[in-house]
């Protein structure tokens, strides 16, 4: 009888595949990324590597001995606090208390503060707090904490904000229009971008986290990058991590630039220039998962997407490893057997600089 | 130039997603004596398919999609006084479309019924959050071959198998294909609800339509 392995579907089902199941998956997803993003497969060694990960025996595995990597958190401090509604886990706790948490106990290498609404407009009215947390939480902790949240350009739209929404002109095809909704929006996201940080540096954080760059959309990655360049002139030393919302840049608006550069259709490796050219310190590359696919399929593509961004990237990246995206499934909670399979893989075939 | 030039001209000149190159180009082949519907089957037509293959490969976008269609929609009006007289009410088939109720996702599903009626179909989009029997009654009005019922969350995949459900009870399910998508959508879903087909994009949706309609 053939032996079969333990594995899960991107959406967290439990499958069983033989080896030679999940060579062959794992090659269609590597195809799949070196397709879409015109970027090299994966060494016959590196599909071995792969294989040997996936196939391990043990529940959870760790990466070898002297290829440790920092390990950073977004929104964490409210995931003690959080509900599931929020990825918590419902443990009454304050902001600091989950910050600390995660810098004591769980061995967290850098640590975010972010608010329960974790998108910088709504930030805004409740600044005041925000700076105080912040001071409070920089007076008892060591790792560099920074302030973080989603730039999330679609709080700008109808009804959430002053610009009419993209979406009912675009059904119009009133197509300019949608554009320059998009463009106004995202001067005044990069404007309270830049806000915000001012006063949190004014609080002592040692940076700030981008989470979820382009989540709206191209005009979403040009507002942040033009926060970015902004924060670094301000801000000579400030530590500014992008992390990406996606591992395609969806060209909401289509046209918009950066650097001579079209943002639409970029996929990591190519996103990762325009991210340190606007002054960033660390990178965070995306992968989505396929809830249809095996997580052999979602690993083999995103190793291959990542290894051309770490490639691609003058700087450190730490990829984005969490629920459906890095090659995990998709689950509120991911398994731990998926997790640290994905993860092993990023740092030892991908060669990423964090996670 | 020869036939075959001329399709790719105006099929290039529907990528570029400007009206004015693609009425240029449209121009240009009634000059040369192409036959209108072929203008629209072998130029058009081909150059919207095309389309909807960057687009799913991330290389155009959702303005680049509806400025394409827009932009043939204007070539189509220049080629109506051509067409044969059976050929300007001739369709592939009469397709209804929605999102269920409860969900207010629209791109996604306008997207698909603008490349379904690029690719010859008539359709009836009834929009977003679309109470259930307003897909029947649209059926029955407008004698639909097929429905497209789109779901983005979770909690209105049900929708999606209600609609089915009435179908039968309304003695229209043989009469009337069934189409589903979304997000979470998937062709096990669609297996498990009896659905004729799942379309996980666009494109997709214009291959499963005609395959079930053509």
């Amino acid at each position: 009888m053939t032996t079969e392995y333990k594995l899960r579907m991107g959406d967290g089902k439990r499958i069983f595949m033989t080896k030679e199941q999940i060579v062959a998956d794992l090659k269609e997803g590597m195809a799949d990324a070196a397709d879409l993003g015109s970027i090299p497969d994966l060494s016959a060694d590196e599909i071995d590597k792969l294989v040997d990960i996936i196939t391990m025996p043990s529940r959870m595995v760790g990466v070898e001995q002297g290829m440790e990597v920092p390990v950073t958190h977004d929104i964490g401090t409210i995931r003690i606090d959080g509900d599931q509604g929020n990825s918590g886990v419902g443990i009454p706790s304050s902001r600091l208390v989950g910050a600390m948490m995660h810098e004591r106990a769980f061995g967290a290498d850098t640590m975010e503060l972010g608010h329960i609404d974790y998108s910088y407009k709504p930030a805004k009215p409740v600044i005041a707090q925000e700076m105080q947390t912040m001071e409070i939480c920089q007076q008892n902790m060591i790792v560099p904490l920074l302030y973080g949240a989603m730039p999330n350009m679609g709080l700008y739209y109808t009804p959430d904000g002053p610009f009419e929404n993209p979406g009912d002109l675009m059904k119009a095809f009133k197509i300019d229009e949608a554009r320059q909704s998009m463009e106004h929006s995202a001067e005044h996201l990069t404007r309270d971008i830049v806000w915000i940080m001012q006063k949190m540096m004014a609080s002592g954080s040692d940076g700030v986290n981008f989470d979820t760059i382009g989540a709206a959309g191209d005009g979403d990655m040009y507002a942040s990058l033009h926060a970015i360049e902004a924060l670094r002139k301000q801000f000579p030393d400030i530590y500014i991590e992008a992390g990406m919302a996606g591992e395609l840049m969806l060209g909401m608006h289509g046209e918009l630039e950066y650097d001579g550069t079209t943002l639409a259709g970029l996929w990591p490796h190519e996103q990762a220039p325009l991210v340190a050219k606007a002054g960033a310190n660390v990178f965070g590359p995306v992968v989505n998962t396929n809830t249809s696919k095996s997580a052999a399929w979602n690993l083999g593509r995103a190793v291959t997407f990542i290894k051309a961004a770490v490639e691609a990237s003058t700087l450190p990246c730490h990829v984005n490893m969490g629920m459906g995206v890095g090659g995990i499934p998709m689950l509120e909670t991911p398994t731990i057997d998926a997790v640290s399979r994905a993860s092993k893989a990023m740092v030892e075939i991908a060669g990423v600089d964090g996670i | 130039m020869s036939k075959e030039e001329m399709f790719k001209e105006l099929s290039d000149a529907v990528v570029t997603c400007k009206k004015d190159v693609v009425i240029a180009a449209v121009e240009k082949a009634k000059g040369e004596g192409i036959p209108a519907p072929e203008i629209i089957e072998k130029g058009l037509a081909a150059g919207m398919n095309e389309v909807g293959v960057r687009f799913e490969r991330g290389k155009l976008f959702l303005p680049h999609v509806m400025m394409a269609a827009g932009a043939m929609e204007e070539g189509v009006k220049l080629l109506e006084a051509d067409m044969p007289k059976d050929a300007v009410s001739k369709k592939l088939g009469v397709i209804v479309n929605g999102t269920v109720e409860g969900d207010v996702h629209d791109i996604g599903k306008a997207i698909v019924s603008t490349m379904l009626q690029s690719a010859g179909f008539e359709v009836h989009d009834i929009g977003r959050d679309v109470p259930l029997q307003n897909f029947i009654d649209k059926i029955k009005e407008t004698n639909a071959d097929m429905v497209g019922l789109s779901a983005l969350m979770t909690t209105t995949l049900q929708g999606q198998k209600d609609v089915i459900e009435m179908l039968k009870e309304n003695g229209m399910r043989d009469d009337v294909k069934v189409m589903v998508g979304g997000a979470p959508a998937t062709q096990a879903w669609a297996d498990k609800i009896g659905a004729d087909c799942y379309a996980e994009n666009a494109s997709e949706a214009v291959v499963k339509a005609k395959e079930l309609l053509v």
